[in-house]
């Protein structure tokens, strides 16, 4: 029996100097909800929309439970599986986001993770690892019928949606909440972040960019008043062997780390899905990481 | 393997990728199950024609994306229609279409045909399934029979996304073959209507064929608008004639009638028509969707309609549609209010108002009102009205008349929508 993600979680709600803090854990991630509300049990009903939505989706769409239609698809053996509308959803834009890509954006390739493991005691993988790893690899083997519902993969294969995932949460999240009220609010998950928008607002959020190399200092001190940061890029994941440093961003292609990627990559964007898919887009750039911002025209900013 | 980097500026279509992922709303109407929408529609033209007409229609939704349609509808006509005569200062005495019986027109009166009376019963079946994830086609068959007029149809439209979808394009074909079998016959084109009925009449059945073919072209602009291009070209073949119209002879100095010919048409008729369409959906859930159509065919008729409606939501569950159409059309080149009698007489001549120069416009508005999460009551009033344009110089008494009389009409319709 797998726990219920979606109840008896601890939650915290705090009230600072002008809004109300609601702070949980989801998908691996600190999360908190910043509320511009007076009234306390305003701010306790949208921290518990907030929870219920986050942990819902952690729950449907974690690779690490056995309940749900990630662990179905990922455990059908070749065969076609029935998604729900929401999952179609997400698949149809996981596949959008594979062609936009050239192919370099695949929620197949989290397979590789078998051969690279970024810790500090972890060793480069062998080639005859990574070369068996990638037939297992390219959403061009699936098939995806959106019309139909109906996804399938090739034996073995399995996908991992939590590249879209947490972004998906932090928009969905931000959506219930201008539903149940029209105060402003600020959705950050991990540091993909949301806020409503309030453009006429004389206080607009603050937000800390982290330094890779200090990461409990606030680099970077950003104004939000409307729109979503996303950030793509962990600092703390990397190896180094004979003397050569391998970023986490690995290309579905070859099976090994993208060259000259970025330490991090932060994009504003009008929603948190499009600032997190750029985000990855870029970093799967590499060295054109910034060329490819560049020509995006958002703003963003980029750590090396 | 060296992957195709991604090029350019992608942010558009990440954008409305993000957009269809985060707009779930999108998806509900696409819900499997039972769709029935019922509607009963009635139009009323000021002591002209009236109509009621009541549409049932199901739809099923199946898992896998098929659906299947079908249509019934039943109209009835009753009241007066113009049989294409001009005004007089005398009385007219017509015999009726059918050659049993005949009826008067007062002087200074425009000339009805009041045994106008009609019923028709229409069913249509429409399939559609997807080929692959991103072709569709769909297919159809329809079918209606009046007393006198029978139509069998079958079209097929094959559409492709693109373009992430934000493109589709449609090709379309349409054949239908209609058969008319008029009371009493045929009339023999431009005979004078006071010959022997024998001489009058030429065989009791025709039919014509309407061939269509449609391109299309619908392109996501933006997260909040949809914009559509439509080219159509139509052929139809056959018997195109009005065999319950007639012209009046008229003298060429005075402009008393002197007897009447009936309607003639050629028997081809090629139209081509552009319809573009955008449709916009605003922060607040309102939409504003407007459209325009350019139609002209070889028979000289071009027209232009203009139609704008928007969606105001009142509430959760109310919303008004206010709607405005525009329409505004250039003659046949054969129409003619009436031909001038011991004059050689055209090879095609029709004094059938639709075929003549006319704007109209109808002006109204919805009413919808969501019952439950399964039901929906609306209704709908409108207004029409058309002011037709005199075509050519109007010949002595024809002065003192409006060849072509304004005609006011109202609409009403109530439907009611469920799923199950």
């Amino acid at each position: 029996m797998v726990a219920d993600l979606t109840i008896d979680r601890p939650t915290v709600l705090e009230r600072n100097s002008d809004y109300w803090v609601g702070r949980f854990e989801s998908m691996a991630s600190p999360c908190e909800v910043l509320m511009r509300v007076d009234d306390e049990l305003l701010a306790k009903k949208l921290l518990h929309a907030a929870t219920t939505e986050a942990w819902r989706i952690e729950q449907k769409y974690s690779r690490y439970r056995e309940d749900n239609i990630v662990f179905q698809i990922n455990s059908a053996g070749g065969e076609a599986v029935q998604v729900d509308p929401e999952t179609a959803q997400i698949l149809d834009f996981a596949f959008q986001c594979h062609e936009l890509s050239g192919g370099l954006f695949d929620i197949s390739s989290g397979i590789l993770g078998r051969a690279w493991r970024f810790n500090s005691t972890s060793t480069r993988p062998s080639n005859d690892l990574i070369e068996s790893l990638l037939p297992l690899i390219g959403l061009g083997k699936a098939e995806w019928l959106s019309s139909s519902l109906m996804l399938t993969l090739p034996a073995q294969m399995q996908i991992d949606l939590g590249g879209i995932g947490k972004e998906y949460a932090v928009d969905r999240t931000l959506s219930l909440l201008s539903k149940l009220s029209q105060a402003p609010v600020l959705v950050n998950f991990g540091g993909d972040i949301v806020c409503s928008n309030n453009p006429d607002s004389d206080s607009p959020w603050r937000i800390g960019i982290e330094d890779p190399e200090s990461p409990n200092d606030a680099q970077q001190l950003l104004e939000l008043s409307s729109g979503a940061l996303a950030t793509s890029g962990n600092t703390q994941r990397y190896l180094i062997a004979n003397g050569r440093r391998y970023g986490h961003v690995l290309n579905p292609s070859t099976g090994w780390p993208i060259e000259a990627a970025p330490l991090s990559i932060t994009v504003a964007e009008e929603n948190c899905t499009r600032a997190g898919m750029l985000a990855t887009f870029a970093m799967l750039q590499g060295e054109n990481a910034e060329h490819f911002l560049d020509q995006q025209g958002v703003k963003y900013w980029v750590v090396r | 393997m060296q992957l195709k980097q991604p090029n350019g500026k992608i942010t558009n279509l990440l954008a409305a990728a993000a957009c269809s992922l985060l707009n779930q709303t999108s998806t509900a109407q696409e819900v499997p199950g039972w769709y029935l929408d019922s509607a009963v529609l009635g139009y009323s033209e000021k002591d002209r024609v009236d109509a009621v007409e009541p549409v049932i229609s199901a739809t099923r939704i199946f898992e896998d994306g098929r659906k299947l349609n079908l249509t019934f509808v039943a109209d009835s006509l009753t009241g007066a229609s113009p049989n294409g005569a001009t005004i007089s200062d005398s009385p007219q005495t017509f015999t009726r279409p059918s050659g049993r019986g005949t009826y008067v027109t007062d002087a200074g009166d425009l000339p009805l045909d009041d045994t106008f009376k009609d019923s028709r019963t229409a069913l249509s079946v429409q399939y559609e399934f997807p080929l692959n994830r991103l072709t569709r086609l769909s297919t159809g068959l329809a079918y209606s029979d009046e007393y006198d007029y029978t139509s069998i149809g079958f079209n097929a439209t094959l559409a492709r996304d693109f373009n992430l979808k934000n493109t589709t394009v449609s090709l379309g074909i349409a054949y239908a073959i209609d058969s008319i079998e008029p009371e009493g016959g045929l009339p023999v084109p431009l005979a004078s209507t006071s010959l022997p009925w024998d001489q009058q009449r030429q065989g009791s059945d025709d039919d014509k064929t309407v061939l269509d073919f449609l391109v299309g072209v619908t392109q996501i602009i933006n997260r909040q608008t949809l914009m559509q291009l439509n080219y159509s070209y139509s052929q139809s073949d056959g018997y195109l004639t009005d065999p319950f119209k007639i012209l009046s002879l008229t003298d060429g100095i005075t402009g008393e009638t002197s007897g009447y010919v009936y309607d003639s048409r050629p028997d081809t008729r090629e139209k081509h028509s552009v319809y573009w369409k955008t449709k916009y959906s605003r922060n607040n859930g309102d939409i504003v969707d407007v459209s325009y159509r350019y139609l002209w065919d070889d028979w000289d008729i071009a027209s232009h309609t203009i139609d704008a409606r928007y969606r105001l939501n009142l509430s959760e569950k109310f919303y008004v549609e206010p709607h405005v159409r525009y329409y505004n059309q250039e003659a046949a080149g054969f129409f003619a209010h009436s031909l001038v009698s011991g004059q050689a007489l055209p090879v095609n001549a029709s004094a059938d108002y639709r075929l003549g120069a006319f704007n109209g416009i109808t002006i109204g508005s919805k009413f919808g009102y969501r019952l439950n999460d399964r039901s929906e009551i609306n209704f709908r009033v409108e207004t029409y009205e058309q002011q037709g344009d005199t075509v050519g110089n109007p010949i002595g008494i024809q002065n003192n008349y409006e060849l072509f009389p304004d005609l006011e009409a109202t609409i009403i319709q109530v439907g009611y929508s469920y799923r199950f």
